[in-house]
């Protein structure tokens, strides 16, 4: 019986740990996502004032997510001519968040006020689709992902007994 | 010179940094897919392996996309910042680099829109030689007042690194000194702080054309003395007006001479209504001599 109460145990436990790794999961892609909304707000209000360069505006900026930091870091070492290509590690990133922020280092900079303006405000429109369906995502389907984790874990210790 | 280093390829920089003195280096010149010019010691040269060399065949060649890697490096990669100056043929750099920049123009409706395909660039490294206006500052100091003054050269004989010179001289003895510096050249200003030393009384605008800076420098700073760089004949009426208010202007034009100056028409009115009290002729290496002529007509 204690043997049973014990598997039983285990069995929830890894349930809701798989659970709580799909939410880990979807909550770093959305923080990833809201740090990248705040970039281009960032970059789009420093260029209505002050136009400093983007790897001044971007070295200043207060980011969470490490993901983001490390494409940053890599954005900036480009610039600075210590390394040759424009590098954006995937990392964790969902494919259309991915192809997203290669779009968005590729645009940044390479063009003059007006055009840059116009670009930063189609890639905020489609950054804040993926963040609000990523929050949807996180918020919604991360709790039904602990919940559904526990009841499966608990079905397969019940099974098991 | 980190600032030149972080622009070139590493292989130019290498030779640059092991083989020459950058106190004698005042340009490096890159054409796509042309050999390397440095302007060394008043002379050019092709850059080599080994330093400077007058023989081609043995020039490093630049890429064909060389140019245009260099003007992002010049606008670290933000070339929003520097549109307006790429229309005119230049990007300044921090720590007092200009790069000249040919290219091809993209027009709109009779006006240059921007520049593209880049073709070649010409880095231009300003020298401090301080004590080098020793001798001319007290010329135009005199009496308590300071003359309006046109300083004269060909390209790159040194008038900004004598302006420099003078403008530090004439702040240190306590006059209020507004400088022009449209180009970052002269106080080389990098996030409000100067790189070079243009004196202690000398307030710094920075970026901003000559019209706009006389008018603002007229109405706020209340300077004795407003100097800047190249002047061209739309200026003048500027530079007038300074003088009409009771403030000097010293500034620096393309000319190798005074009698080159007057014979270009632009410039012909302000050599006969004497609106420069002294010009200051400087001539090129290896005399490198300055003399200076008073009212002259």
């Amino acid at each position: 019986m204690g043997m049973g109460l014990f598997l039983l145990f285990v069995c929830a436990a890894g349930g809701t740990f798989c659970g709580y790794m799909i939410l880990f999961s979807y909550k770093r892609n959305y923080l990833y996502l809201q740090d990248v909304c705040g970039m281009i707000s960032a970059l789009k209000q420093n260029l209505s004032y002050k136009k400093d360069s983007v790897p001044v505006v971007l070295s200043g900026l207060n980011v969470n997510s490490a993901q983001l930091k490390k494409n940053i870091q890599e954005y900036i070492d480009f610039t600075r001519g210590q390394s040759d290509k424009r590098e954006v590690s995937r990392g964790f990133l969902p494919q259309a968040t991915f192809d997203g922020v290669k779009d968005l280092f590729e645009a940044i900079g390479g063009s003059d006020e007006h055009s840059q303006n116009t670009r930063l405000e189609a890639l905020s429109a489609r950054f804040e689709k993926l963040r609000e369906t990523a929050e949807n995502k996180y918020k919604n389907m991360g709790a039904v992902a602990v919940k559904l984790g526990f009841l499966i874990g608990l079905g397969v210790g019940i099974l098991a007994i | 010179m980190e600032a030149l280093f972080r622009l070139i390829p590493d292989k130019y920089s290498a030779v640059i940094a092991a083989r020459l003195s950058l106190q004698k280096l005042s340009e490096v010149r890159i054409i796509n897919s042309a050999p390397i010019r440095v302007c060394y010691d008043g002379a050019y040269y092709f850059l080599c392996g080994t330093g400077i060399t007058k023989d081609r065949s043995a020039a490093f060649t630049a890429e064909c996309g060389s140019a245009e890697q260099i003007v992002m490096r010049a606008c670290s990669h933000s070339l929003f910042t520097v549109t307006d100056t790429l229309k005119r043929g230049y990007i300044s750099v921090a720590g007092g680099l200009r790069v000249g920049v040919c290219g091809a123009g993209v027009m709109q409706g009779g006006a240059l829109f921007a520049v593209k395909n880049f073709y070649s660039v010409n880095i231009r490294l300003p020298h401090e030689v301080k004590g080098c206006a020793n001798a001319l500052a007290p010329k135009l100091m005199c009496g308590g007042s300071i003359k309006n003054a046109l300083i004269l050269s060909s390209p790159g004989v040194g008038k900004t690194t004598i302006l420099r010179d003078l403008c530090r001289l004439i702040s240190d003895s306590g006059y209020n000194v507004l400088l022009c510096d449209e180009r970052y050249e002269i106080a080389s200003v990098s996030g409000g702080v100067s790189a070079l030393d243009v004196g202690c009384c000398t307030d710094v605008i920075s970026g901003v054309d000559k019209p706009r800076v006389f008018e603002m420098g007229i109405a706020n700073m209340s300077p004795h003395v407003i100097m800047t760089d190249e002047l061209f004949a739309s200026d003048l009426p500027y530079v007038v007006r300074a003088s009409t208010c009771g403030i000097a202007v010293i500034a620096t034009a393309h000319a190798k001479n005074i009698d080159e100056l007057k014979a270009k028409p632009e410039y012909s009115d302000i050599v006969n209504h004497r609106v420069f009290d002294s010009y200051v002729v400087l001539s090129a290496p290896p005399a490198r001599t300055v003399t200076v002529f008073e009212g002259v007509v």
